[in-house]
C-alpha cells in the first residue's frame, strides 16, 4: 500500500500529516492545487504555480 | 623605395576608402529597401485604424478613466517604510521619501484575488471572513459582505472564533479569510494560520508577507483606498459569479463603499 504525499510549492519538501499546511487553488490559472508548509508560510516564502508560473504571495 | 612605398600606401588608402562607399552605398539601399517596407505596413497599419478607429478610442479612454480613478482615491500611495516582500512591488520613492506602487500590480492582484475569491464565495455561508480593525476599513468591509454574502467581522475578533469548537462564536465552515492590514488583524492572522485557512490581504510598502497566502499591494490606510480596492474586488467577483454581465451593472457605486467619518483634524478646522 503506498501513500501519496503532498510536496510545498515553496520548499519543495514532502509535508507530514499533522503539520498545519494549507492548500488552496492557484489564485490565476486555479487547476493546480498549491500547497504550502508551515515553515515556508511563516517565512512568507513565495510559491510557484506548475501550470501558469503565478508566483505568490 | 621610400618614394614607392608611399604610392603603394597611398593607393591601397584610396581602395579601402572606395571599399567604405561602396559599403555605405549598400547599406543605404538596403535601409531604402526597409523603409519601403515600413511604409507598406504603415499604410496597412492606417488601413486597420480606419476601421477600427472607434473601438480603439473607446479602449483608451477606459484605461485612462480607470488610471485617472487610480490615482485620485490615492491607492498607489505606500508609506516612507520599505519592507523587503515589497520591494517588488514599487514602483519608485518620491522627493518627501514616500513609496509609490505600482499600479498594474495592484490592477492584475485585484483579478487574481477576485478569481480566487469566487471559488469560496457562497451566499449566506461564512465560507469567505472579511476582517477590518481599522476604522476607515469598516464600511466598505460591511458593504462588501452585504453585495456577496460574507461574514464581516467589523468589531472586536474574539480569540478562538477560528480554533475553538467550544465557544459561541466559532466559524465552522470558514474557507478563506480576507484581511486589511496584516499590522492591525494580527489576531485573525493568527488564528487563521492555526486552522489552516489561506489568507488573502491588502498589502501596503511596510508590511511583511508573514502568514499571507496572497497579497494585493495597495493603500490600506485611506478611506477612498480602502473603498476603492474592496468596491473593485466586489465588481470583479460579481461578474465573475455571473451576477451582472458588465461593470456597469454593479448597483452600488463607489461613495457607497468609502467611508463617511470625517477625520479629527477636519473636524477641529471646521470649529474654528
Amino acid at each position: 500500500m503506498s501513500i501519496k504525499r503532498n510536496i510545498c510549492s515553496c520548499c519543495g519538501r514532502p509535508i507530514t500529516p499533522y503539520e498545519p499546511a494549507i492548500h488552496f487553488p492557484c489564485p490565476n490559472c486555479g487547476d493546480v492545487t498549491i500547497w504550502r508548509c508551515e515553515a515556508c508560510r511563516e517565512r512568507g516564502k513565495s510559491y510557484r504555480c506548475l501550470k501558469c508560473e503565478f508566483v505568490g504571495p | 623605395m621610400a618614394r614607392k612605398k608611399k604610392k603603394s600606401e597611398e593607393t591601397q588608402n584610396i581602395e579601402d576608402i572606395q571599399e567604405e562607399k561602396s559599403s555605405l552605398v549598400d547599406f543605404e539601399e538596403d535601409f531604402e529597401d526597409d523603409l519601403d517596407i515600413e511604409e507598406e505596413l504603415e499604410l496597412l497599419d492606417t488601413e486597420d485604424l480606419s476601421v477600427l478607429g472607434e473601438d480603439k478610442a473607446v479602449v483608451v479612454d477606459k484605461d485612462e478613466e480607470k488610471k485617472n480613478l487610480f490615482l485620485s482615491c490615492g491607492i498607489h500611495i505606500g508609506t516612507k517604510l520599505l519592507t523587503g516582500d515589497a520591494r517588488k512591488f514599487i514602483y519608485r520613492q518620491t522627493n518627501y521619501g514616500l513609496y509609490v506602487i505600482d499600479l498594474t500590480e495592484t490592477e492584475t492582484r485585484l483579478k487574481i484575488a477576485a478569481n480566487l475569491l469566487s471559488k469560496f464565495v457562497d451566499e449566506g455561508s461564512d465560507k469567505v471572513i472579511v476582517s477590518s480593525v481599522r476604522r476607515y476599513g469598516k464600511e466598505p468591509v460591511k458593504k462588501f459582505c452585504e453585495a456577496l454574502g460574507c461574514k464581516a467581522i467589523t468589531t472586536r475578533f474574539i480569540p478562538g472564533s477560528l480554533t475553538n469548537p467550544n465557544i459561541e462564536t466559532y466559524i465552522r465552515d470558514a474557507s478563506v479569510v480576507v484581511i486589511v492590514d496584516p499590522h492591525a488583524d494580527k489576531v485573525i492572522l493568527n488564528e487563521a494560520q492555526l486552522a489552516r485557512v489561506p489568507v488573502v490581504s491588502l498589502f501596503d510598502t511596510d508590511d511583511s508577507l508573514k502568514g499571507i497566502d496572497l497579497a494585493i499591494p495597495a493603500n490600506n490606510r485611506g478611506k477612498k483606498a480602502l473603498g476603492l480596492a474592496f468596491w473593485l474586488l466586489a465588481k470583479e467577483i460579481s461578474i465573475q459569479l455571473g451576477k451582472i454581465s458588465s461593470e456597469n451593472d454593479f448597483p452600488y457605486t463607489l461613495e457607497d463603499f468609502t467611508s463617511k467619518i470625517v477625520p479629527l483634524y477636519n473636524k477641529q478646522q471646521s470649529r474654528r
